[in-house]
C-alpha cells in the first residue's frame, strides 16, 4: 500500500461517523438509481416474459398489431395455414388472445387471457408448479401467486370470459406488477367470442437454418394483412411502452441520486479536509509535493464512494430478493447496464467531490505550521 | 548529509501592501556554518518566525538572498522547494503538526517515503532514530496517545529521518515543562556536535541560552546585538560574555559567572605563579574561550 493509500486510509478511519454518514450518503443516492432501474427493468422482464418464453422465433399479428399489451389482435383462422405454407416455416400455431379482469375471493387482477390449442407446442405456460400444463375443456391454467392471493388452488373456480373456469394448473413467472396471464382451452374461448372463427396471433418456429429475420420479411410479403415480427422485436414493442412510460421518471431519479450522493460526498470530504488543514499544511512545509496532497483526498473520496456503491449493489440485491417475498407483484433485476452507468455515476461523483479540497489545499501556505494552533 | 552553510544577505520581508504593511524582518544577514547551533530570541512580533521560515524555505523574502551552498532558494519557484524542504531541512515546531491519524512510525517513516525511501527501508530508518530517541516502546501508538516530551521527540526523529542538513526549530520547547524542555535542548544540541548538523532555534527560554554557541537578539525586524557565549574558565558554566563578571590579564580578558569564580581564578594564578605553572591555567582558559569565540565570529549581526 503506497503513501497515498496509508494516509487516505487512515485520514477515514480516523473518524467513523463522518466516514458512516459519507458511505451512507453514497449508498442511499446510488441505490435510489439502482433500484429504481432495477424495478423498470424487472416489470420490463415481467411484462415481455410471455412473449420471451413463447418458444416461437417470430410472430404474426392483425396488420398494425406489434404487441400485446393494451391491443386487440383478430385475422381469418386461415392466416395460420396461409403462414405455414410459406417457405421456412417449420410450425404455425394459432393463439387467441385478450385482456380481461379476473377476480377470486377479493383478489381482483386483469390478465392476459390466451386460448390454446390442445396439442399447441408454443404459447404454453411454460414453468407449471402444481397440475397440469394444457388446459381441458372448461379448465383453466392460472398465474400461482395470484392463486395464493385469491386463496384458491386445484380444482377452484375463477370466473373469465364471462363465465366459470375450474383450477388445473398453476404456473410461476407469468405475474407483472400490471397483469398475469391465464391460459384456457382454444375452443372455450372462441365459443365465449362468437362469430365468424377468428385467430389473434400465428406463433411461428422457423425451420433449421432459416434466420427469424428473414422469415418475418418473407412472411410479411407472402401473407396479406399481418404484421410480422420476429420474437425479440414483438418484446422489445412491448416493453418499450413500459420504457416509454418510465424514461423521464428513470431521468429524475438519475439525477436526484447523482446530485444527493455528490452533496453527501462533497460536504463529507470537505469537512475532513477542513478539519485536517493544519496537518495538509505541515506536510506541505515538511516538503510533501501538492501533487501527493491531491492524491490523498481524491483516494479519500475514493474509497467512501467505491464502499458506498458497494454497499448501493448489495442494498438493491437484497431488495430483490426481498420484495418478490413480501406478495408484491413485483421483481428487480439489476442489468449489467445500470450497474455501468452507477459505476460511472460514482466515479463522477468521487472526482467532483475532491475538487473542492484539493482547491483548498492548493492555496494552504505552509507556513500554517509555524503559526500557533491547537494541534497533535 | 552534506555539511552545507546557509547563508541570509541582507533579507527582508514585507507582508500587506501600502498602509497595512507589516515589514517583519529588515535587511538581516547572517551565516549558519555546519554543526553550529544559532538561537535567535527576541521579544514576541520581532520576526523570528518569519525569518526562520524564510531560512526554512517556507515563506519568499521580499528582498534580498538565502542561498543554501549556492543555491539561491529565494530565486526557486514554489514547485521547487518542497524537495528541498524535503531533504535538506528538518522542522520542528511548537505544535507538533504530527499528523494524527498515523502511528509515531508511520509519521516518521512517512516523511521519508515521501523522499523516495521504499516503505520497508523507511520504517526500518523510522524505527532506529526512534528507537534511539527513546520511543522504542510506542511505535504503534497514535500522537494523541504520548506526552508533549514524547510528540516533540517524534518531531525530532521526523525532522531527522531524511539526514538534513540544516534543523530549524521554532519555539520547540514552548509546549513542555522546563525539565522536559531541557532534554529537548540537550538533544538537539547532540544532533548538532555529533552529526554535524547545523541547528537554529528561535526561542523565548532563557535558560536555554547555555546550549547555543550564538546567541542572536532580533527587535523589530533587525538583530540589536551579538550575545556572544564564553565558559567561565572556573566553574565551567556557560556566561553570556557582556553581563558576566571579567578580568584582564596580560592583555587578555576572562569571564566568570560570579565574583566569587573571578576571585578562586585570582587565587589560583596567584598561588600558581608562586609555583610556576600560571600559564598553563591561562592557555587552558584561553583555549576554551576561542573555540566558544569562532562560533560567534561568524554570527556578527547587521543592522
Ligand atoms: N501573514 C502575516 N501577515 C501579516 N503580518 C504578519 C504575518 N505573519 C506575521 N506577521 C507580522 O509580522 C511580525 C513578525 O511576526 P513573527 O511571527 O515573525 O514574530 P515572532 O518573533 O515569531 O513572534 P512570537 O515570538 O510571538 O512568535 C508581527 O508583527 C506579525 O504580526
Ligand atoms: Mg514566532
Amino acid at each position: 500500500m503506497s503513501a497515498t493509500w496509508l494516509l487516505a486510509r487512515r485520514n477515514l478511519l480516523r473518524s467513523r461517523a463522518r466516514l458512516a454518514v459519507s458511505i451512507g450518503g453514497v449508498a442511499l443516492a446510488l441505490t435510489l438509481v439502482l433500484a429504481l432501474d432495477a424495478i423498470f427493468e424487472g416489470v420490463g422482464r415481467q411484462l415481455t416474459a410471455y412473449v420471451d418464453r413463447s418458444g416461437a422465433d417470430v410472430w404474426v399479428a392483425q396488420s398494425g398489431v406489434r404487441n400485446l399489451h393494451m391491443v386487440a389482435s383478430w385475422m381469418p383462422a386461415a392466416t395460420t395455414d396461409a403462414v405455414a405454407d410459406v417457405d421456412g416455416v417449420a410450425l404455425a400455431e394459432p393463439i387467441l388472445y385478450t385482456t380481461d379482469s379476473m377476480s377470486a375471493g377479493d383478489e381482483r387482477g386483469w390478465a392476459y387471457v390466451i386460448g390454446l390449442t390442445p396439442d399447441a407446442s408454443m404459447g404454453g405456460p411454460w414453468d407449471v408448479v402444481e397440475g397440469t400444463d394444457r388446459p381441458g375443456p372448461g379448465e383453466a391454467v392460472i398465474d400461482r401467486r395470484f392463486a395464493q392471493r385469491a386463496g384458491v388452488g386445484l380444482g377452484d373456480r375463477v370466473p373469465m370470459l364471462g363465465r366459470e373456469f375450474r383450477v388445473a394448473g398453476l404456473t410461476e413467472g407469468t405475474a407483472s406488477l400490471v397483469n398475469s396471464v391465464a391460459f384456457v382451452p382454444f375452443d372455450d374461448f372462441a365459443a365465449r367470442r362468437g362469430g365468424e372463427p377468428a385467430i389473434s396471433y400465428v406463433l411461428v418456429r422457423a425451420s433449421a437454418g432459416t434466420s427469424p429475420d428473414a422469415l418475418a420479411e418473407r412472411i410479411g410479403t407472402s401473407v396479406d394483412g399481418v404484421a410480422v415480427q420476429t420474437t425479440a422485436a414483438f418484446g422489445l414493442a412491448e416493453r418499450k411502452l413500459v420504457l416509454d412510460m418510465s424514461g423521464d421518471v428513470i431521468s429524475i431519479m438519475n439525477v436526484i441520486g447523482f446530485v444527493v450522493g455528490l452533496a453527501v460526498v462533497a460536504l463529507t470530504v470537505y469537512i475532513a479536509t477542513l478539519a485536517l488543514r493544519r496537518e495538509y499544511g505541515s506536510l506541505k512545509a515538511f516538503g510533501a509535493p501538492d501533487g501527493y496532497l491531491y492524491r490523498v483526498v481524491l483516494a479519500q473520496a475514493g474509497m467512501s464512494v467505491v464502499a458506498g456503491f458497494v454497499a448501493a449493489v448489495a442494498i438493491t440485491a437484497a431488495l430483490s430478493a426481498i420484495v418478490p417475498r413480501t406478495g408484491v407483484n413485483l421483481d428487480l433485476a439489476i442489468a449489467g447496464a445500470s450497474l455501468v452507468k452507477v459505476a460511472a455515476v460514482a466515479a463522477v461523483i468521487a472526482a467532483l467531490a475532491a475538487l473542492l479540497p484539493i482547491h483548498q489545499i492548493a492555496r494552504l501556505d505552509p507556513v500554517i505550521v509555524a503559526r500557533e494552533g491547537v494541534s497533535t | 548529509m552534506n555539511a552545507l552553510t546557509l547563508d541570509v544577505r541582507n533579507v527582508t520581508k514585507r507582508y500587506g501592501d501600502g498602509e497595512t504593511a507589516v515589514t517583519a524582518v529588515r535587511d538581516v544577514s547572517l551565516a549558519i556554518q555546519p554543526s553550529e547551533i544559532v538561537l535567535i530570541m527576541g521579544p514576541s512580533g520581532s520576526g523570528k518566525t518569519t525569518l526562520l521560515s524564510m531560512m526554512g524555505a517556507l515563506l519568499h523574502p521580499t528582498a534580498g538572498t538565502i542561498r543554501l551552498d549556492g543555491t539561491a532558494l529565494s530565486d526557486l519557484s514554489e514547485r521547487q522547494l518542497p524537495p528541498i524542504r524535503l531533504r535538506q531541512f528538518g522542522f520542528i515546531f511548537q505544535d507538533f503538526n504530527l499528523l494524527s491519524a498515523l502511528s509515531i512510525l508511520e509519521n516518521v517513516a512517512l516523511v521519508a517515503e515521501l523522499a523516495g525511501s521504499k516503505r520497508k527501508a523507511a520504517r526500518e530508518k523510522a524505527t532506529a532514530i526512534l528507537t534511539e530517541l527513546g520511543l522504542g516502546a510506542r511505535l504503534d501508538f497514535l500522537p494523541e496517545k504520548l506526552s508533549g516530551g514524547e510528540k516533540q521527540r517524534v518531531a525530532i526523529a521526523r525532522a531527522l529521518i531524511n539526514d538534513p542538513a540544516l534543523i530549524l526549530a521554532d519555539e520547540p520547547t514552548a509546549n513542555l515543562d522546563s525539565k522536559i524542555g531541557h532534554e529537548i535542548m540537550r538533544l538537539l544540541r547532540r544532533i548538532a556536535k555529533e552529526q554535524g548538523r547545523s541547528v537554529v532555534i528561535v526561542s523565548h527560554d532563557q535558560r536555554i541560552r547555555d546550549i547555543a554557541d550564538r546567541v542572536l537578539w532580533l527587535e523589530d525586524g533587525r538583530f540589536k546585538d551579538v550575545i556572544t557565549m564564553t565558559t567561565d574558565p572556573v566553574c565551567g558554566m556557560t556566561v553570556e560574555r557582556d553581563r558576566a563578571v571579567s578580568v584582564e590579564r596580560d592583555g587578555e580578558a576572562f569571564y566568570f559567572c560570579s565574583k566569587g569564580c573571578r576571585e578562586e581564578f585570582l587565587g589560583r594564578l596567584r598561588s600558581e605563579d608562586m609555583g610556576g605553572c600560571r600559564s598553563a591555567v591561562l592557555q587552558r582558559a584561553g583555549s576554551v574561550f576561542a573555540h566558544l569565540a569562532s562560533g560567534a565570529r561568524d554570527g556578527h549581526a547587521s543592522d
